[in-house]
């Protein structure tokens, strides 16, 4: 009933998990009932290891979330002996996702992902607000036309974009990754945000500004999960405080053909499980199926945006 | 990643009964629909109100006590929005609980002298921890320190004195027990060799109270382990939200950080930098 086709990719569900919010290999998938979840998308990896940012790492506000966790991970070394050798077994398709400093550390990323068979997409992380140098490529369409050809050039597998929420205009960001030969857009990561005690004087987060997440940031990725299907012909998936089915299914009206839930799945690990039985009861009762869902909002005539 | 996480499961647990326990705590009793596996002392479950409401996030909470398999009992100081929020519930609402989580105490065999220090709510991790000691026929090898600012924080200090033990207090305005802190305390009892100085000094309260035990426990060369708290996000390792700094060249690998949700919130102190 969730099937969900992405592209060439096939399917179970439209959740996926979020890169960074669901860890870095597959154990946390124990929380999950098989056919759930569509695709786990795992944590940001990068060509050599990064220690990550001075905790605190991820501070609370009213409505969710700002994290500055910084990227930690052990690399592409340590990824391919001791995490891709897991991922064939896991009965759902894994997407990786690269991070880099350069556009050649995006294309070496690719080119490793490309070899592991466990693979089944690779989705580039070109917007992460925590990192120096982190969303220089989803903010200029040049750049970002750039690197997502040399990493099309490397790899047959299907290749999503992951796209900042930190632009004047989204469209034009999207459509240059579609012409660089993207297969899906991922909208959007975090929002680049401050959290300040005014008692110290300081900044929340160690290491001062963070990227926001949760619920208060879903009608920003809403709109423009909207505004890039507008543009583009390729698959959006939506990224942004995603809690619920009618969550999902609204991104699924503005455009979205998946939906990646991330924040969420920290209070309550098995939320996409939760999610997916929802979906299913409400397309029941209403008699609806998914892809007649997808990108059916009625826009008001009388009113210009 | 640890055992404990691949058994955690998430839920809905109904709350069976909050009751005010000092000026400022509670002890929180949850009843779950799936009774969890077996857990080491020390363990912690993620709470958050069950339907809605209160914070994104769950906050951490070291099981305090099994009633029984299927209910367990936490004891919470309220400090901010997440803890104001679980503990302006009634009787029957939800909980939503993540349990059991992280690696708990190792319980020392009978024979091994155990020597707990704990600071306000920290003495959460202990009463199972002495209770299992019991059980093993350790109880006069297992002392509890027990220290607060005063003596209407010794939260539910009578579950403890029950227990067949020995047990001291210390207070800072000299209300109950010993006058002074925890480590003024531990000093004068090994200086009076009122506690065996091989023991395992495991501690756990207040980030002040643990600095100036590690110092302590460093100075004297004393075998010791803390539970730590820091922020988390997920609690079950998938979000790096909660870094402690790893000792270079130590048990936890070369790695500068550990979690705490998995690798902790337990640590001995030689294995990180505290
Ligand atoms: C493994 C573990 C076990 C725990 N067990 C217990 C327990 O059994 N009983 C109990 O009462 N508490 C326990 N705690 C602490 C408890 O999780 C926190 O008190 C709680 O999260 C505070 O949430 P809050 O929203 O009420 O307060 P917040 O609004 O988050 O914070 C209130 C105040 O405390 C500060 N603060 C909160 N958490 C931290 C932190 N980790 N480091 C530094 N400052 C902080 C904030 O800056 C703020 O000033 C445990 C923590 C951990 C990690
Ligand atoms: C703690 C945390 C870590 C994250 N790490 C990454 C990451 O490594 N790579 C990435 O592409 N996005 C990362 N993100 C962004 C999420 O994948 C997601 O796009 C964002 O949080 C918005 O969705 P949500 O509101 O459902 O969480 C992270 C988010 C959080 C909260
Ligand atoms: S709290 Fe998320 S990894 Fe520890």
């Amino acid at each position: 009933m969730l099937e969900t086709r992405l592209g060439e990719l096939h399917l179970a569900s439209p959740l996926l998990t979020a890169s960074g919010t669901f860890g870095h290999d597959p154990a946390a998938l124990a929380f999950l009932h098989p056919g759930d979840l569509g695709a786990l998308v795992l944590k940001t990896v990068t060509p050599e290891p990064r220690h990550g940012n001075a905790p605190p790492r991820m501070v609370e506000f009213e409505g969710g979330v700002m994290n500055s966790i910084g990227l930690e991970n052990k690399g592409l070394a340590y990824w391919r002996e001791q995490v891709a050798p897991k991922l064939a077994s896991v009965g759902v398709p894994v997407v990786a996702n690269a991070g880099g400093h350069c556009a050649a550390d995006y294309r070496l990323m690719v080119e490793a992902f490309s070899d592991m068979p466990g693979v089944a997409a690779i989705e580039l992380n070109l917007s992460c607000p925590n990192v120096v140098g982190g969303t220089q490529f989803s903010s200029d369409a040049v750049a970002l036309a750039e690197v997502v050809s040399l990493c099309r050039a490397a790899t047959s597998k299907a290749l999503w974009v992951k796209l900042s929420p930190n632009v004047p205009a989204i469209a034009p960001l999207a459509q240059a990754a579609e012409q660089a030969g993207a297969d899906a857009l991922t909208v959007c990561n975090t929002l680049a945000g401050l959290l300040i005690d005014w008692r110290t004087r300081k900044p929340r987060l160690g290491n001062g500004c963070g990227g926001m997440s949760g619920p208060a940031v879903r009608p920003l990725a809403t709109r423009l999960v909207w505004e890039s299907s507008q543009a583009v012909k390729i698959p959006v998936i939506a990224s942004g405080g995603a809690e619920s089915a009618d969550d999902v299914l609204d991104f699924l009206v503005a455009g979205a053909s998946a939906v990646q839930v991330g924040t969420a799945c920290f209070r309550r690990p098995d939320v996409i499980s939760l999610i997916a039985a929802d979906l299913r009861r409400i397309l029941a009762e209403e008699g609806l199926r998914l892809e007649q869902m997808v990108g059916t909002l009625r826009w008001p005539e009388t009113v210009s945006c | 990643m640890p055992a404990a996480v691949a058994s955690a499961r998430s839920q809905l647990a109904r709350l069976d009964a909050l009751t005010a326990c000092g000026p400022d705590a509670f002890l929180l009793d949850l009843e779950l629909e799936q009774a969890p596996p077996d857990f080491a002392p020390g363990a912690f479950a993620m709470l958050s109100p069950g339907h809605g409401g209160g914070p994104v996030i769950a906050r951490p909470f070291s099981v305090y006590d099994r009633l029984d398999e299927r209910r367990l009992r936490f004891l919470i100081q309220v400090l901010g929005r997440g803890t104001r929020h679980l503990c302006a519930l009634v009787p029957g609402d939800a909980v939503q609980i993540t349990v059991p989580l992280g690696n708990g105490f190792e319980v020392a065999p009978a024979g091994e002298p155990v020597v707990m220090v704990a600071g306000g709510v920290g003495s959460a991790p202990f009463l199972m921890y002495a209770q299992r000691r019991i059980a093993a026929g350790a109880a006069a090898d297992t002392h509890f320190l027990f220290g607060a600012r005063s003596a209407d924080r010794l939260y539910d200090q009578d579950a403890f004195a029950a227990l067949d033990m020995p047990m001291h207090t210390a207070t800072d305005d000299g209300s109950s027990g010993y006058h002074g802190n925890l480590v003024q305390l531990l000093t004068d009892l090994l200086e009076r060799a009122q506690l065996p100085a091989e023991a395992r000094f495991c501690a756990c309260g207040p980030e002040g109270l643990l600095h100036a035990f590690a110092t302590f426990a460093r100075a004297r060369g004393l075998r010791a382990e803390l539970s730590l708290e820091t922020y988390m996000g997920c609690g079950f390792g998938v979000c790096n939200a909660c870094p402690i700094p790893t000792e270079p060249s130590g048990p936890l690998g070369h790695w500068p950080w550990a979690r705490t949700c998995v690798d902790g919130p337990v640590f001995a102190l030689s294995s990180i930098r505290f």
